[in-house]
């Protein structure tokens, strides 16, 4: 294969590639120092905060927040709005609560149940859904929440009907009792943590470069031999375990779970917090979370004004940077490099 | 009727063979009957006025179209059955003629999507740093550093494809394009909206890739065909006219009627 570069671009070639090790490096440097603080914020929040009621709605949020990554990996990862993702977190609950009042399991069996069997449907949901793209596929997706609703409904000796499934015993993680609030905070967002650092290790794979290009073209995917429709149902599939997680480690903070796991609602507020925080940042909707909820509660927001003020801002996002929040700092990057261009070549 | 046929040279081997391809939408005729052989290493060329089904041969001969009839050989492999990115993982790039990158990527990033349907080492191989990690990493920085320097993009590389001019945007195509080393480059009406000097610097590029490579381009701008091709094929109404060196093409009785009666400079 003939490629002679000239030596003038041979020369900008070798020192870009120096200052992109450079910048390679200060990145490594940056993730670490980031997951350092992570680590000491969740410490430190923890070891302070002495509300019960706090601890516990943190731990929440982080366990909702597992579920918006699920969605993120959907809408930032392949570009598709999946409104039925709520599906799978009400398999995460019903999965927990199953396993532990039906099959006698502990918790954490029960999860990885619920979780195996969101990825088995999301296997199969995807092989028929994901034939779909846009509009098609989130209300396709959407539609089959509302059967799943229904069915655990109806599947009373399975499901408990409509009241739902209570009573558990003290929930467990081998010697963690997620009863106290410290503990359930201190799991969740451990849980948290390793799913956005198996996330951004998946971001930097050969699948990960896979997702970005379908969702930014994916006939030109295609064309350098991208199997779209595979990448398209791997995607799904790791979302699926994840939401699934999210649900079940919300069973211990609601102690129920009734079919209204199944209601689009659940969907929305995680998609809204994905778009608050940024669908291109893998830790966005994380930040999107503790914004939607722990916002909120320290302004003391009656929920009525809670849902205009997200409203509005999601409106602004969409009109402003419909791509996310992100945008907004992408837009300035460019504006930023290129008046810094000028600046050089005067 | 096919009215000329330049020979294959005897000793390339036919790469690209289509054989009496038909196409109908309806009761539409968008092709009837075209063949063409490419030889190996050849520039070949595809032209004819708007409409006159050259899109939609160059979608049937890489695979995004399915002809109504007919057979396309790539490399002696029957494509009807494939896949389309099973097709470009045989050595077959294609542009295209909008969307041709990575818009919200940055120049870098384009390269690394051109790349990695050749990477051999997955998730797990990402996080312990393996030895596939590392080799497919060193091998796509060798061919990106080689891609940057040949498509005079190495000062753009942070900068994102979607603000680029547009004649950059379509180097950049053709660079996200070589960074799987195709065997074959498909090119759909790669100087459409360029300027002059877009378009004399796309040229150079184009011979400076050429070496090692069959390319087969459809193309409206007759400068860009004269200059690189060593056949064209004139298809007119979805039927094939002549096939042979591009000044002999321009002269066939047919062509100048059909299509260059029209507009001849």
């Amino acid at each position: 294969m003939e490629l002679s570069p000239t030596p003038l671009s041979a020369l900008s070639a070798g020192r870009a590639d120096r200052s992109r090790a450079a910048r390679d490096a200060r990145s490594a440097r940056l993730t670490k120092i980031l997951l350092a603080a992570a680590v000491a914020a969740i410490a430190g929040f923890g070891l302070v905060v002495s509300d019960a009621f706090i601890l516990t709605l943190a731990g929440y949020t982080c366990a909702f927040g597992l579920f918006a990554l699920s969605i993120n990996v959907m809408l930032g990862g392949i570009g598709e709005v999946p409104l039925g993702q709520c599906l799978f977190f009400g398999v995460g609950s019903y999965g927990a609560a199953i396993g532990m009042l039906k099959l006698g399991l502990p918790f954490e069996a029960a999860a990885l149940l619920g979780m195996a069997v969101a990825v088995v449907a999301a296997a199969a949901i995807g092989v028929v859904t994901l034939r779909l793209t846009g509009a098609y596929f989130s209300i396709v997706s959407w539609g089959l929440t509302g059967v799943a609703m229904v069915a655990a409904i109806n599947l009373e000796g399975l499901t408990g009907g409509p009241l739902g499934m209570f009573g558990f015993p003290p929930i467990t993680i081998g010697p963690l009792q997620l009863g106290t609030p410290q503990t359930y905070f201190y799991v969740t967002a451990a849980m948290l943590l390793l799913a956005v650092l198996f996330l951004v290790a998946v971001r930097r794979s050969p699948f990960g470069a896979a997702m970005e290009s379908v969702r930014q073209n994916r006939h030109l995917a295609q064309s350098v031999g991208v199997d779209v429709t595979r990448v398209r149902l791997k995607a799904f599939m790791l979302s699926a375990p994840l939401a699934a997680l999210g649900g079940a480690l919300c069973v211990p903070y609601a102690q129920i779970v009734t079919p209204e796991v199944f209601n689009v609602g659940n969907t929305v507020d995680g998609l809204l917090m994905v778009l608050l925080g940024g669908s291109q940042i893998i830790a966005g909707p994380v930040i999107g979370a503790a914004i939607f909820t722990l916002i909120p509660h320290f302004l003391e927001l009656d929920p009525n004004v809670r849902i205009l003020l997200f409203s509005s801002v999601i409106i602004l996002i969409m009109m402003f940077a419909p791509g996310g929040l992100h945008q907004l700092g992408l837009a300035l990057r460019d504006r930023l490099r290129r008046s810094n261009d000028a600046d050089q070549s005067r | 009727m096919l009215t000329s046929r330049a020979e294959p040279a005897a000793a390339a081997p036919v790469v690209v063979k289509a054989s009496e391809i038909v196409k109908r939408y309806g009761g539409l005729t968008a092709l009837n009957g075209v063949s063409l052989a490419v030889n190996e290493g050849e520039i070949f060329g595809i032209i004819g006025p708007n409409g006159a089904g050259k899109s939609t041969l160059f979608d049937i001969l890489c695979g995004i179209t399915k002809p109504t009839s007919g057979s396309v050989e790539i490399m002696g492999q029957d494509i009807g059955a494939m896949a389309p990115h099973a097709i470009a993982r045989t050595g077959v790039a294609r542009s295209f003629q909008r969307t041709a990158v990575f818009a919200d990527a940055t120049v870098f990033d384009n390269l690394l999507y051109g790349r990695h349907a050749s990477f051999r080492h997955g998730v797990i191989g990402r996080i312990v740093g393996s030895k596939a990690h590392r080799d497919d990493q060193a091998a796509f920085m060798a061919r990106a550093e080689d891609v940057l320097a040949l498509t005079g993009l190495a000062n753009d590389r942070d900068r994102r494809a979607g603000v680029l001019a547009y004649g950059v945007q379509r180097r950049l195509a053709v660079g996200v394009a070589l960074m799987a080393d195709p065997k074959i480059l498909f090119l759909d009406e790669p100087a459409a909206g360029m300027n002059g000097r877009e378009t004399a610097d796309f040229i150079a590029l184009i011979r400076a890739v050429a070496p090692g490579r069959t390319i087969l381009i459809v193309e409206h701008d007759m400068a860009v065909i004269k200059e690189l091709c060593s056949r064209a094929l004139v298809v007119v109404d979805g039927r094939p006219v002549v096939v042979d060196a591009p000044h002999h093409v321009l002269r066939h009785p047919e062509v100048v009627t059909a299509y260059l009666g029209a507009d001849d400079e």
